[in-house]
């Protein structure tokens, strides 16, 4: 197997698009991550309270905007933590919801190249995550320290 | 009063494995009536979480299980101290557990309304979390609006650990709904 290259600041170039990621999320997924995180709001968990007062006229649960943030934080920790890059901040805004069923798929594109002293340069990223009809769910910005 | 059905609580019931998972309450209609309103937030009001987050292996792995999160770097020791990290690290949203745990009845309570959503949120992220650390929470009412005849409200929270070292800063932003939840998804 070929060792893939160390990421850094100074190989990374303009308009890079990151390795993408796709998860399936399922009712099982998302009470699954309500567990993990915590946040049990009967608009995740619960598909009887969903069904009965109509959730986004559709009646199903929606998953948590925060496992689609973790997603997109997956996207860059996958990326480029195990070489010592580091998510310094993110801001996404959540446009679709996500629904048991889906497929969600995460991208991301240097947009960016800050550089400073040494261990503190960084990247912005374009970041977005899209259901399986090509629908993006989250859009945002990230910004990236790189070794 | 409404309360968690029997389905979703069967499978919640199903994928607790934690200590905290066990010990959290997860019907977040049962203290529904004592969580903070739209209403009543004061902008620029502080408050200290109830409660710190003492973090634990375990806390990590149902993270990251719950996520679908197969980076050694957060589940392998052997494998983490081979990087420039030296050791195990947790994924940047711990945090989110972490703000569950920590926010009770009290400061910041709102976040735990039933049919809130999520419009988006900003980050920044400083320290890395550890296994060992214990982290604490201080919040901020930091803005409150309608816009298309919803009601946002942001809190600033700040996440420290037991060095007092900045771990994260989050601007956090949920659509409430207009009242109550038994009020607001009133049955016909």
């Amino acid at each position: 197997m070929r060792v893939p290259e160390k990421v850094s600041f100074d190989k990374v170039e303009l308009d890079y698009e990151l390795p993408s990621i796709t998860r399936h999320v399922t009712q099982e997924l998302i009470t699954k991550n309500a567990c993990a995180s915590l946040d049990f709001n009967p608009i995740h968990v619960d598909p009887v309270w969903a069904k009965k007062v109509n959730l986004f006229g559709v009646g199903k649960t929606i998953a948590h905007g925060m496992m689609t943030m973790t997603f997109l934080g997956q996207l860059i920790t996958d990326w480029c933590y195990a070489d010592g890059g580091k998510l310094k901040s993110m801001d996404v805004k959540l446009i679709w919801p996500v629904f048991p069923g889906d497929t969600i798929t995460c991208k991301g594109k240097v947009v960016a190249k800050h550089p400073r002293d040494k261990g503190q340069s960084f990247v912005d990223l374009e970041i977005s995550a899209e259901n399986q009809d090509g629908q993006k769910v989250g859009v945002g910005k990230a910004e990236v320290i790189l070794p | 009063m409404m309360q968690t059905s029997k389905e979703a609580r069967t499978l919640i019931e199903k994928f607790r494995k934690s200590e905290k998972q066990k010990s959290f309450q997860y019907d977040f209609f049962a203290d529904e009536s004592k969580y903070e309103k739209w209403e009543d937030v004061k902008i620029g009001q502080e408050g200290m979480a109830e409660r710190s987050f003492e973090v634990k292996t375990e806390d990590i792995l149902v993270y990251v299980d719950g996520s679908l999160d197969k980076n050694p770097l957060f589940r392998d020791e052997k494998f983490a101290k081979k990087t420039p990290w030296g050791g195990l690290i947790a994924p940047p949203f711990l945090i989110v557990p972490i703000i569950f745990w920590c926010t009770g009845t009290g400061s910041g309570s709102w976040i735990r309304t039933p049919g809130a959503i999520n419009p988006g949120q900003k980050i920044e992220f400083y320290e890395p979390i550890r296994v060992g650390d214990t982290i604490t929470i201080t919040a901020k009412a930091y803005d409150k609006y309608i816009k298309r005849e919803k009601k946002y409200l942001t809190y600033l929270s700040e996440f420290r650990n037991q060095k007092g070292q900045l771990v994260a800063k989050w601007w956090g932003t949920l659509i409430l709904p207009f009242s109550r939840s038994n009020e607001e998804h009133k049955l016909t």
